[in-house]
């Protein structure tokens, strides 16, 4: 094929942010009307590399061509007059605003000085016909799915003319079943000549939908790949630069012993409609670990900061081994035997401008032997954080250093090194993998394995699915602030769990 | 009881809300763009100063009120590049404005006016007022709308200008996108920094407006800081109205109903003090309601039962 045949064509790319290169040396090139993955890991380079096709930023070095035609200083205004759209990880769509406003955003029709909301109704409705895609073009954006909401970025760019798609980990939130659909619809896509960039990690999606595969690991371009040539094992190898293992398995060698957790009846307020939690109830035990699975959004994140104290509870009960914590606050809901692996590490998990031994010991700092007299015992702090890094492999093996400049992987082994050491009955999981590398991923839920070994109880809360199947024993699922079912991992299939997650499927259930 | 609410209070209503109404629309339309413009009350301020003096200077009421406009958007512009390319605090930055303004409004009147404190000569030009001979013989019609100031009528026109251009045209479309969700706005190609340049510019304009009218139309005169913290009642309404221009305008009806009451309650012994307090009390109770009307409506939203 010769080089004239390429939609987009990014040659010997380079991008750096202060002292870190993000990208280094990269290529990629995409033919018209396939279907292209890039995958690598977290803090790869693929998502910096897809913002500057798109002008989100500017490439150091390296030349970008577009149809043929090389660009500078591209904009995003530029990239779009182009046909290049991008739906991003984080929707870019304001809550605020109907789901018409922001299709039309920009690119708005008019009729005078006035936009003509007709005229744009009529050609949204067209791109809804020919994908068979169900949106509600009035409502506003805090009022639908997550799922609608990218059917929703997926108009935007058709409706702004693209005819390269730039999807960047475009099902993290979905469901399996939406999944399905979604592939279906970029399938439809690529028959009619769309040319699509596909961002991912999950491999058996790669495998699923792609013609071809591009891999880059820690900045740099690795290889490109023909679907029918490779397989997950190999990519696996590609992305990482070793062997991994892919799952880790929960070894429901424990028995279960004693009630630790009683969520009975419990209300409380929620960021959205569907998020409000109206009467959930269940268990954990000792030495079992209970996953939470849903679409993002469905209460998962409210039902947490209602148990830890973080969230009014408006109606029931949480106890915590016998002991009633209903809004206790957080702290002496955490000296009731409570341990809080927060979902957003860089907010509630870790303060990012202090140094690793600070935040190793922000549990018990104003604890002998820390503090003694009203003053800190930094020696004390000291010996306490070199333990604890080595124990849980945090890199760089030095206490003093800022956390901000640590990769996800290790900033998340603080928390967990942190949560785990205070040794609470329950140990609070939220989102514990979530933006860390493979590496680390292996290493943290080995370290949860470990802890439920120990007796402990474990609640467990993920937006990857295989996550909560591979980890728990038990699944409790959740659509739009209420549980559809409790399954057992070991019986429950992933087609079953996203039925209860799409709400599709309800049990009749009464809790033990 | 019938001296204070009579038909006049209508007319009187309006003549003290509407220094408040420009004042409010120039940090409305800042505050949908995400900016929160503190600087108000110095762009006032010194659009007021600039207009006194060019109509001093010139004999003409309209080139003092262009002249005000432009004095307003140079304030505006100054604070645009501070806080849009220096990405300097907004709060910091409309602080120093006020302060500013009040220092070379109180240099300008002694320098140009050749007085200190205050300036109410009989060469200063206002704004002409609308006189409909028809209405003469209609009490209502001559209480209500006869004589009333162009900029009375001006600021009217500007509430309903304003909110179309909000919520009827793209542009408005995209600046409630980038008060929302710049990166919304940047990843649709729209240039987030030039919509923001606009959108202090038109702030600039209505500050001046707000400037000229306050001592052109409803006074003849200038003082040290005449403006006497009608910026930041402006900065209340716009709370009050939530940043609606129709709501908005509400916000400052209710001011300048108070302010018409308490001057009319001053005739019937009530210390003046206290009545020159009154705005200012309701200018706090008026944002505590905002904010608590915001915050208890928002609890029951999120709320489950």
């Amino acid at each position: 094929m010769s080089a004239e045949n390429y939609v987009v064509e990014m040659v010997d790319i380079e991008k750096n942010f202060a002292t870190v290169k993000a990208v280094d040396h990269s290529f990629f090139n995409l033919k018209k009307g396939e279907i292209h993955s890039l995958i690598g890991e977290n803090g790869a380079g693929k998502s910096t590399m897809m913002k500057m096709l798109y002008g989100l930023y500017q490439p150091d070095a390296g030349v970008i061509k577009i149809n043929g035609e090389e660009m500078r200083d591209l904009t995003p205004g530029k990239a779009i007059e182009k046909g290049i759209g991008m739906v991003h990880q984080e929707f870019m769509l304001v809550n605020e605003l109907t789901v018409l406003e922001n299709v039309i955003l920009g690119f708005e029709p008019k009729k005078g000085v006035t936009i003509d909301f007709d005229e744009a109704r009529k050609k949204i409705q067209t791109y809804i016909d020919d994908y068979h895609m169900e949106i509600q073009p009035d409502k506003r954006i805090n009022q639908i799915s997550v799922g609608e909401a990218q059917r929703v970025e997926i108009i935007k760019t058709l409706y702004r003319g693209a005819n390269v798609l730039i999807m960047d980990e475009p099902t993290a939130v979905l469901t399996p079943q939406e999944c399905v659909k979604f592939f279906e619809i970029l399938q439809e896509l690529r028959k009619d000549g769309k040319s699509i960039i596909f961002i991912s990690h999950k491999l058996n999606e790669v495998m699923e939908i792609s013609d071809r595969v591009s891999v880059m690991r820690a900045g740099k371009y690795i290889t490109t790949v023909d679907k029918k040539d490779t397989n997950p094992t190999d990519l696996a190898k590609l992305m990482v630069g070793r062997d991994v293992n892919l799952h880790i398995k929960s070894g429901n060698a424990v028995k279960p012993g004693e009630v630790v957790l009683k969520v009975d009846n419990l209300w409380t307020s929620g960021e959205k409609e569907i998020s409000k939690i109206r009467g959930i109830s269940f268990e954990v035990r000792a030495g079992e670990t209970v996953g939470i699975a849903g679409v993002d959004g469905n209460g998962q994140s409210e039902l947490i900061e209602a148990i830890t104290g973080l969230r009014k509870v408006e109606k029931g009960t949480v106890t915590l081994s016998g002991k009633d914590i209903t809004n206790f606050a957080p702290k002496k809901a955490r000296e009731a035997g409570l341990s809080h692996i927060p979902e957003e590490r860089n907010v509630r998990g870790l303060n990012r401008s202090m140094s690793i031994e600070d935040n190793l010991v922000a549990l018990k700092f104003d604890l002998e032997p820390f503090t003694k007299h009203y003053t800190r015992n930094k020696k004390e702090v000291r010996k306490f954080a070199e333990d604890l890094i080595e124990k849980f492999d945090i890199r760089p093996k030095k206490a003093d250093v800022i956390t901000q400049s640590l990769s996800g992987g290790n900033a998340q082994k603080i928390v967990i090194a942190r949560e785990v050491d205070a040794g609470g009955d329950l140990l609070i999981a939220a989102q514990p993998t979530r933006g860390v590398d493979i590496g680390a991923i292996e290493s943290i839920r080995t370290t949860l394995e470990n802890v439920k070994k120990d007796g402990k109880a474990i609640l467990l809360v993920s937006a990857d699915l295989d996550e909560v199947m591979d980890m728990s024993d038990r699944i409790v699922v959740m659509y739009e602030g209420k549980i559809t079912g409790i399954l057992n991992a070991k019986d429950a299939t992933k087609e079953e769990v996203g039925l209860y997650m799409l709400g599709q499927a309800e049990q009749d259930r009464k809790e033990s | 009881m019938s001296k204070i609410f009579d038909l006049t209070l209508i007319y009187a209503t309006i003549r003290s809300a509407t220094p408040i109404l420009f004042a409010a629309l120039c940090c409305t339309i800042t505050q949908q763009a995400d900016i929160l413009n503190i600087g108000t009350e110095g762009i006032m301020l010194t659009s007021s100063f600039v207009a006194v003096l060019t109509s001093v200077l010139t004999g003409s009421w309209m080139i003092a009120i262009l002249m005000a406009i432009v004095s307003g958007v140079v304030m505006a512009l100054i604070m645009a590049v501070a806080n849009i390319k220096y990405s300097a605090n907004i709060c910091a930055i409309g602080m120093a404005i006020n302060m500013f303004a009040l220092a070379i409004t109180k240099f300008g009147i002694k320098r140009f006016l050749g007085t200190s404190g205050t300036y109410s000569g009989p060469d200063i030009v206002g704004i002409p007022r609308i006189h409909v001979a028809a209405f003469d013989n209609n009490v209502f019609l001559n209480e209500v709308f006869n004589n009333w100031c162009i900029t009375e009528v001006l600021g009217i026109i500007m509430v309903i200008v304003m909110w179309f251009l909000l919520f009827r045209t793209a542009w408005g479309l995209r600046v409630r996108c980038v008060g929302r969700f710049p990166m919304a706005a940047e990843t649709a190609g729209i240039n987030v920094r030039r919509l923001k340049y606009q959108v202090m510019i038109i702030s600039g304009v209505m500050g001046g407006l707000a400037g000229a009218h306050l001592t052109l139309g409803y006074s003849k005169m200038f003082a040290e800081n005449i403006t006497n913290g009608r910026g930041f009642m402006g900065i209340a309404a716009m709370n009050f109205g939530a940043q609606n221009p129709i709501l908005v305008w509400g916000g400052t009806l209710i001011f300048g109903c108070i302010d018409s009451i308490g001057a009319r309650l001053q005739s019937y012994g009530i210390p003046s003090q206290f009545i020159l307090m009154l705005p200012y009390i309701f200018t706090i109770t008026v944002l505590v309601l905002a904010m608590w009307r915001k915050t208890t409506s928002e609890a029951r939203k999120k709320s489950a039962l």
